[in-house]
């Protein structure tokens, strides 16, 4: 058979998946929040967890993440998302005495990478999970707050943004900056003295992307098959830089996608805010 | 040590109009709903409230009209969504919001502990959260590396409430070996002017002495212990009983609805204390099938 017609048949989720896996590293540390309702919870959890358990799994065994308050929670078993006594028995390494311990070893650069996802983002990277609207009145739609989003993006090396691509949630400048990314009304890292990097990549349901460009602004690394530049530059409302030769996603191969369906995730616990979409 | 046991009415009944409330718990464990809701009863107003992530006590402080301020790091109900009450408020200008990032919030807390008029914070710079709190962000210049950093002001609350595990009559508040430990309960502790704390049970001195590591708040910080059983209900306290998915989604749709305020006539004023809230719901019968099995305490 002509390797070039052997498609896998794979979940846009399990493209995610794969893509954000081999972003990570043996021996690093990853922070994954807890995420919220339905397709948030796909996007902040479900989504980085499975590519931490299949980094570990593949090249990166000792790869840890912190999830909540729980240091390296084993993953072999991932507990279904509901109630409270499920996380409190969730079998883990450490679970310092309370949160401030945690937080302290993000602001202390102790953290390798993170995965984040917000209703905005906009061209250099900033996120807003806080508020719409305009600033000094109140706003017209009050999001839930900070949470840590703000010191990962100040502190950690890698931030990975995770959000699916709607002209609403891309655009060109956040109502309310919550996390800071690359630059923001002629302020930037380097003149704040911020000691991460800033995000690194942006990974969406349909494109990839990165800062790779002289003043941070956002780029776009590769799309997903069968999705054109067109569809993605629809579906944004600013335009990112585009080089003249934009590459596909890579497919995950057979054997990562068996891995993430009947090892990872045979449940569909984590994808439980997923359409199951396939791709062709 | 003295007893320090007093009931949720006259802990709530010393805190005034105005006041700036610590509110304890974190998503959906342990808010002190046995406060919350006697703070209902007894038509509390212009509260300001500092909270790690909130969610049933701020939405139900906010639907009874307490609420004026809100400094914290989330406000919303976890997986169940967002907290309509209080967006609704904030949205119409009612209440202020002050949002801090977890180090933020941490680092605000630690100050008032530490008897620190502020303590210096990098995550905060070049976000919205600086220019949007002038009162208790400041940008400075590190003395040692010149570079901009923030004079975060200390979390000065007049009143704390905490729902903890187990404690004794003095106010010994221990907790249990397997917990959840996703919250400042221990933190909003250490920082508090007047301290009041809601536990499920009160075990005899001995108990708590045989294992004083496991003392998370000692009697010194304590004004005032109350004994309420499933008091964070309808949310969860780790190591006793998870939360009431029905209960939580009940107030939800009344609260989705604008429908609220008549919840609480209904739901809340009417009942004298904890006791009738319990027997409200059924009690022990009804209220046993959300107890975890793996209890360290009877």
């Amino acid at each position: 058979m002509d390797v070039a017609i052997k498609v896998t048949a794979c979940t846009t989720e399990e493209l995610m998946i794969a893509a954000i896996a081999a972003e990570l590293k043996d021996g690093e540390l990853g922070f994954v929040g807890l995420g919220t309702a339905a397709r948030a919870y796909t996007l902040a959890v479900g989504i980085p967890i499975a590519a931490a358990r299949l980094a570990q799994m593949t090249h990166a065994p000792a790869f840890s993440i912190y999830w909540g308050n729980l240091l390296t929670p084993s993953l072999d078993g991932i507990p279904e998302a509901t109630l409270q006594d499920t996380y409190t028995r969730w079998q883990a390494a450490a679970s310092p005495v309370d949160v401030g311990y945690k937080i302290d070893m993000v602001t202390a650069g102790r953290f390798d990478v993170s995965f984040e996802s917000a209703p905005q983002v906009d061209r250099y990277g900033n996120l807003n999970i806080t508020e719409i609207g305009e600033p000094d009145a109140p706003p017209k739609v009050r999001l839930v707050g900070c949470l840590a989003q703000t010191e990962h993006l100040a502190f950690i090396r890698r931030p990975i943004i995770v959000t699916d691509l709607s002209p609403r949630a891309f655009v060109e400048r956040v109502d309310f900056v919550t996390s800071l990314g690359h630059a923001r009304d002629g302020e930037t890292r380097d003149t704040l003295g911020l000691p991460g990097p800033g995000p690194e990549l942006c990974v969406t349901d349909k494109a990839i992307f990165d800062f790779a460009t002289p003043d941070g602004a956002m780029r776009l690394r590769s799309v997903h098959p069968g999705v054109s530049v067109e569809e993605v530059l629809s579906l944004m409302s600013f335009a990112p830089v585009i080089d003249s030769e934009v590459p596909e996603t890579p497919r995950p191969s057979a054997e990562t996608v068996a891995i993430i369906r009947n090892d990872i995730d045979p449940h569909g616990v984590l994808m439980t805010g997923s359409a199951r979409e396939r791709m062709a | 040590m003295k007893s320090k046991l007093i009931t949720a009415a006259e802990a709530v009944s010393r805190i005034p109009d105005g006041a700036t409330l610590a509110v304890g718990g974190s998503l959906l464990r342990r808010q002190p709903m046995v406060f919350v809701r006697e703070l209902v009863r007894q038509n509390r107003r212009d509260l300001a409230l500092l909270t790690w992530a909130t969610t049933l006590a701020t939405d139900m402080l906010a639907a009874a009209c307490a609420v004026r301020r809100w400094d914290g790091i989330y406000a919303g109900f976890f997986r169940l969504g967002l907290a309509p009450n209080f967006r609704r408020a904030v949205q119409d200008g009612t209440i202020e919001t002050h949002d801090y990032s977890e180090s933020a919030m941490v680092a605000r807390f630690r100050a008032r502990a530490m008897g620190l008029e502020f303590l210096p914070n990098r995550a905060m710079l070049g976000t919205g959260m600086e220019t949007k709190s002038p009162d208790a962000v400041k940008r400075i210049t590190c003395p040692y590396t010149g570079k901009p950093v923030l004079a975060l002001r200390a979390a000065d609350a007049d009143f704390t409430i905490l729902h903890g595990y187990a404690a004794d009559e003095y106010g010994n508040v221990q907790w249990p070996i397997v917990r959840d430990s996703d919250d400042i309960d221990q933190m909003m502790a250490s920082s508090s002017r007047r301290l009041f704390v809601s536990v499920e049970c009160i075990v005899p001195h001995e108990e708590i002495a045989r294992r004083p590591a496991l003392t998370y708040i000692p009697h010194t910080l304590v004004e005032g212990i109350v004994h309420a059983p499933r008091g964070a209900h309808p949310t969860a306290t780790d190591g006793f009983y998870d939360e009431d998915e029905d209960a939580l989604e009940d107030w939800l749709e009344a609260a989705r609805a604008g429908r609220s305020a008549e919840w609480l006539d209904a739901n809340v004023r009417p009942l004298a204390d904890h006791e009738a809230y319990l027997a409200k719901l059924g009690g022990e019968a009804a209220l046993a099938r959300f107890d975890v099995t793996e209890r360290e305490y009877a």
